[in-house]
């Protein structure tokens, strides 16, 4: 599959990269694990190091140490299951430089990532699974004249629904099974001993809350009539889903916007 | 005459081959080491035929020759009826250092044993001379790393276009197919086919077709390169030992040197086309990108030095003489075979 020169295949990261030969994956062990990973086709083995170099010439792989450049050398063992190779530059006999490690899992080899592929990996997923969830809420937000902001909830019967929802995963059993997973037993038990946790610190002000709530969404109609008219349509099923919402008016409120700060909130008790 | 060999101190013996008997000696006038050939009488019947050819051959052409990566020759002087001959003192040779397994070869050591070669054929070529007996053995090195071609027993000068030449020369490893397939008529290329053979063995550390027989040796051949047909190599059925041989594909080189650079792959490819028109001249060898690539050819003083020499000091050379002994055991095992059979008809 591939011609065989070694990096000249690599692409420009090899950390999605793995390979490996069925053929010899049953009878790998650390005598043999260094042959296989010098397969011709292993895009991970540069074939200008020593060890090829030494192989060709039909000589001792003790005489490695004695050279200069590209070697690969088995670097921990962990039989049967995990072999790990390093790549590295010698400089002499005792002082060579690490360049890359490659771990050999059941038989598959992938190069190991260096701790900056890692942070940034780890920093994409984090922003990227942050960016889905405010999308989503952006998406939820609803408006409603008499009522304020509101949550929609797309999945009826599901009250805590989009708000635990995990963020968005690849391939699931879809179906029942799925609505099931959106949120699990921990995590429904988990919210409400949290909101049980929330009233009892913020105990429901309910007749002020009420009152309030509808002055202030006015203003807002009054001033966003933009806003209005998009939301206009939404309005009918918003209706039929604030009966969920209504369950739970704390976080509704606590989620209203700018015009109601949390600050306030969190005073009245005190 | 007389005091002609007394201008050489012998220091000790170095070895024995079929025609001659070799010392390391040095030269009383300006103390340079060399190693003095003295060409054996022979029998009655040898002797009868006057001067042996090989040494005379040798005298006529090496006189002439002048170059760095040639074995020169100092001086000739006879004693009695003997003929010895004077060269530059030379410490070993490319088969000791290719069979010393404690040398491992890198590219720039490979690159430079290859250009050194090339160079002192490109030499002897530009100067219609082929040398026919090319083969590890026969190219010597010194401690400072500088390649010779030596041993012209077999050198015959070429370009008369009506005159032929034997096929039977050089050593059976490093013989071209067209001097197999009992060509008269052929041309440097044979040399650039011993010398493909010799980069091969720097590569693999051991004969690269190593025949059993002159049969075996074109089977070899052909199952690694291909077998040739009219197409790859017109003309190829006209010579006159031709035989049909099975069609074989060829192995791909990057199978059989899995640790050598494409462009090391291109100079051996060409090198060793079966077809000896498809080969390049040393000059043109010489222009091809990998002798300009990086690595850079190692320095004469970064080159290996065989055990043999490396761990003795200048007092104790029994080692040294050993290694040297060795060589020319192979040497009369060998390479003498084809050598004796030039004598027959065509010299």
């Amino acid at each position: 599959m591939l011609p065989g020169r070694g990096v000249g295949c690599l692409p420009d990261n090899p950390l999605g990269l793995s390979w490996h030969d069925s053929n010899w994956i049953p009878m790998l062990n650390s005598n043999n694990i260094l042959d296989y990973f010098s397969e011709r086709s292993n895009p991970f083995y540069d074939r200008s190091c020593n060890n090829e170099a030494i192989k060709m010439q039909r000589l001792s792989m003790d005489q490695l140490s004695n050279m200069i450049g590209l070697e690969y050398c088995l670097l921990h063992v962990q039989e049967p299951i995990l072999y790990v190779v390093r790549k590295q530059h010698r400089h002499s006999p005792t002082h060579s430089t690490p360049i890359a490690d490659f771990y050999i899992v059941a038989g598959i080899v992938y190069q190991a990532p260096d701790l900056l592929s890692i942070i940034n990996s780890h920093m994409m997923s984090s922003a990227y699974h942050l960016e889905t969830a405010f999308e989503e809420l952006n998406s939820l937000a609803r408006f409603h004249p008499s009522k304020g902001y509101s949550w929609e909830n797309r999945r009826p019967g599901q009250p805590t629904g989009p708000v635990t929802a995990p963020p968005p995963s690849p391939v699931k059993v879809t179906g029942k099974r799925d609505i099931e997973e959106a949120s699990s037993q921990f995590q429904r038990l988990r919210v409400d001993m949290l909101l049980v946790e929330l009233t009892r610190k913020f105990p429901l002000p309910l007749p002020q809350a009420l009152s309030a709530t509808p002055q202030n969404t006015i203003n807002n109609q009054q001033t966003n009539e933009l806003i209005k008219k998009e939301v206009k349509q939404e309005i009918k099923q918003e209706m039929i889903q604030d009966i969920n919402i209504k369950q739970e008016p704390q976080p509704t409120n606590s989620l209203s916007p700018s015009m109601r700060p949390p600050p306030e909130k969190k005073f009245k008790p005190a | 005459m007389d005091s002609k060999s007394k201008k050489y101190e012998i220091i000790e013996f170095l070895g024995e081959g079929q025609f001659a008997t070799v010392y390391k000696a040095k030269d009383s006038v300006t103390g340079n080491i060399v190693a003095v050939k003295k060409i054996k009488i022979g029998t009655v019947e040898d002797a009868k035929d006057g001067v042996n050819r090989t040494a005379l051959r040798e005298i006529k052409l090496l006189i002439e020759l002048d170059h760095e990566n040639i074995i020169a020759l100092f001086d000739v002087f006879g004693h009695l009826s003997n003929i010895s001959l004077v060269y530059d003192f030379m410490d070993t040779d490319l088969e000791v250092i290719i069979k010393d397994s404690s040398i491992v070869f890198t590219q720039s050591h490979i690159k430079a044993y290859t250009i050194m070669t090339l160079k002192g054929l490109e030499y002897l070529h530009m100067n219609w001379i082929l040398h026919r007996d090319l083969k590890p053995n026969n190219l010597l090195v010194n401690k400072k790393g500088i390649l010779k071609i030596a041993d012209f027993g077999l050198a015959k000068r070429f370009g008369t276009p009506d005159r032929l030449h034997t096929h039977r020369v050089v050593t059976r490893f490093y013989r071209a197919p067209e001097l197999l397939f009992g060509a008269r008529a052929y041309g440097p290329a044979v040399d650039i086919w011993a010398t493909g053979c010799i980069v091969a063995e720097l590569l693999l550390r051991v004969p690269f077709l190593p025949g059993e027989s002159d049969l075996d040796q074109l089977t070899k051949i052909f199952t690694t390169l291909g077998s040739p047909n009219e197409e790859t190599w017109p003309g190829v059925a006209k010579l006159s030992d031709y035989v049909v041989f099975k069609k074989f594909p060829a192995i791909p080189l990057r199978e059989i040197f899995t640790a050598a650079p494409n462009e090391l792959l291109d100079v051996i490819g060409g090198m060793l086309s079966v077809n000896p028109l498809a080969r390049p001249t040393c000059s043109e060898a010489l222009q091809m990108p990998y002798f300009s690539n990086r690595p850079p050819p190692s320095l004469g003083s970064q080159l290996p030095i065989p055990s043999c020499i490396r761990d003795s000091n200048p007092e104790d050379q029994d080692q040294d003489a050993k290694g040297q002994k060795r060589k020319f055991t192979d040497y009369s095992e060998g390479g003498t075979q084809p050598k004796r059979l030039v004598f027959d008809n065509f010299a």
